[in-house]
């Protein structure tokens, strides 16, 4: 395992050891008639089973410093939003530490409304009072003003964020959460909705406000996208960090990790992505 | 509240009108025609019904809150109890409204005011409290078991006629009555009916410090349960 991190630059994450695990006995519920039945028929059995986890990261470290660019990659079902969610705070480790200095803002999925039947720009100004709670109400105006000019949305911004096209949701969302320089944005495949020419203008924006901020961790199979934004490349597999380092070399052991599951039908898939 | 009130005509006028219709059409059922010997039984029959409408209907939109926005709580960092207080925030506005509504020509043809509505504020806290508690609590029991969307509307129709809120407490059977002290329901609602009906000082603080103990403990209950189940919400969402 290869491991880069700019280590004159100052640290805006530390992860350590970082073991994530949900309990699935919620997943496990039968009915009571079910349950009852099962007791009957084989009551030891009910009774000692066993706490049933999902371990979805295990031992998970690594720093950012600012400047990075970080792009998280892997199969699906590799942990990548669940790493995501545990560094934003959403979820909370079971074992090991994250220390963030500084705000962290995440975005999981742009094509989505806080209230459907409110305008694109009520939406915004909502949106960014949850994303900016720390500025003025002015600042937030000029702001949600800023990104709706950005995102090219024109008269369709006072129109109901419902009768947006998904495109048309994610350019709004994007322009918003980009419009502020953050310590540490984390973007999981946040330009999956958007279309080519507004994911090159974006790109274009996450430069500037990098330049303003801190770092990043983006999660996409897009290699287009990770190469014109990153500069670091950390693999998932297994739940574990499988590779961490710079972005070509990122590239070629993703591609030979994927080759190595012997499945060609995934390999083909990311071929054509990655 | 916008959004709730979007493409309406009359908006927020329909959901302050309807409380205070369901009080006015009450009050002459029981009164005029079930003949309830109760004295003053529209100022009772206020400090009952207007919160049980406030916790009930607050109960009833809050509690698969979290499932029909599961997209929302998934895409970005926002509280869950964000969504939730702010619907409860716009309930009790809206209570609050009829309940002045109502409660100022009560006053007015009553010739005075009650001492007891100094005490007000600190009933409403309470069950401002209580409700937050309690429908957070039911809220995250949802996510995990997808019956309690289902129960909700049966507890709320039992425990309007299991509450005294349309009847005081003395006409329930002494053998029966502990059943009736212990409803979380009552215990919320009674410091609010105290401080209107009948003040006593000496009655409502004991009154006052079973709510509030009992809003404190579906508050920090349900804060328990976020802490212990997190990680397994957003799973299930």
């Amino acid at each position: 395992m290869n491991s880069t991190s700019t280590s004159e630059c100052p640290l805006l994450l530390e992860v350590q050891n970082l073991h994530l695990s949900y309990d699935l006995n919620f997943f496990e519920h039968n009915s009571l008639r079910d349950s009852f039945v099962q007791l009957l028929s084989h009551p030891f059995k009910a009774i000692t089973r066993p706490k049933s986890q999902l371990h979805v990261l295990k031992g998970i470290s690594f720093n950012v410093s600012k400047g990075e660019r970080i792009a998280l990659i892997g199969v699906n079902g590799a942990g990548k939003t669940s790493l995501c969610r545990c560094i934003a705070g959403m979820t909370v480790p079971k074992y090991g530490e994250i220390n963030a200095h500084g705000q962290v803002r995440a975005i999981f999925n742009p094509s989505i409304a806080i209230l459907p039947d409110l305008t694109g720009r009520e939406n915004a100004y909502i949106l960014a009072r949850l994303m900016f709670p720390e500025i003025q109400d002015d600042e937030i105006a000029e702001l949600v003003t800023e990104s709706v000019n950005f995102s090219g949305l024109g008269q369709f911004a006072d129109t109901p964020f419902k009768t947006f096209s998904k495109g048309m949701q994610a350019r709004l969302c994007l322009a918003l959460i980009t419009a502020r320089p953050s310590d540490l944005m984390i973007l999981d495949e946040a330009f999956d909705g958007a279309d080519a020419a507004y994911q090159k203008k974006i790109a274009k924006r996450i430069q500037k406000v990098l330049e303003e901020s801190g770092a990043i961790i983006m999660v996409s199979h897009s290699i287009d996208q990770i190469e014109s934004t990153c500069n670091r490349v950390i693999i998932l597999s297994e739940s574990q960090i499988a590779f961490d380092g710079r972005l070509k070399e990122g590239v070629i052991f993703y591609q030979k990790l994927i080759q190595g599951m012997g499945d060609s039908d995934l390999y083909q898939q990311h071929h054509k992505q990655v | 509240m916008k959004a709730r009130y979007r493409k309406t005509i009359a908006g927020f006028l329909w959901v302050v009108a309807s409380p205070i219709i369901l009080y006015c059409i009450q009050s002459v059922v029981f009164r005029k025609f079930l003949k309830l010997d109760i004295p003053d039984y529209a100022l009772f029959l206020l400090g009952g019904l207007l919160p049980w409408i406030f916790l009930s209907s607050t109960l009833e939109m809050c509690t698969p809150m979290f499932s029909t926005r599961s997209e929302l709580l998934k895409s970005f960092k926002i509280s869950p109890f964000v969504l939730i207080l702010s619907q409860i925030l716009d309930n009790f506005f809206n209570f609050l409204f009829a309940f002045i509504v109502l409660l100022i020509p009560l006053v007015f043809f009553r010739g005075r005011a009650e001492i007891g509505l100094l005490f007000l504020p600190f009933a409403m806290l309470q069950l401002l409290i209580g409700v937050t508690g309690f429908v957070s609590l039911f809220s995250l029991l949802q996510v995990f078991y997808k019956d309690v969307r289902f129960v909700i509307p049966f507890i709320t129709n039992v425990f309007f006629f299991l509450t005294p809120i349309f009847y005081p407490i003395d006409v329930v059977p002494d053998e029966l009555r502990i059943f009736i002290e212990i409803n979380p329901f009552y215990m919320m609602i009674d410091p609010f009916r105290a401080t209107l009906y009948f003040f006593d000082i000496h009655a409502f603080l004991p009154i006052l410090l079973k709510g509030s103990l009992v809003s404190i403990i579906f508050a920090m209950s349900a804060w328990f349960y976020w802490r212990r189940k997190r990680n397994e919400f957003y799973l299930n969402l």
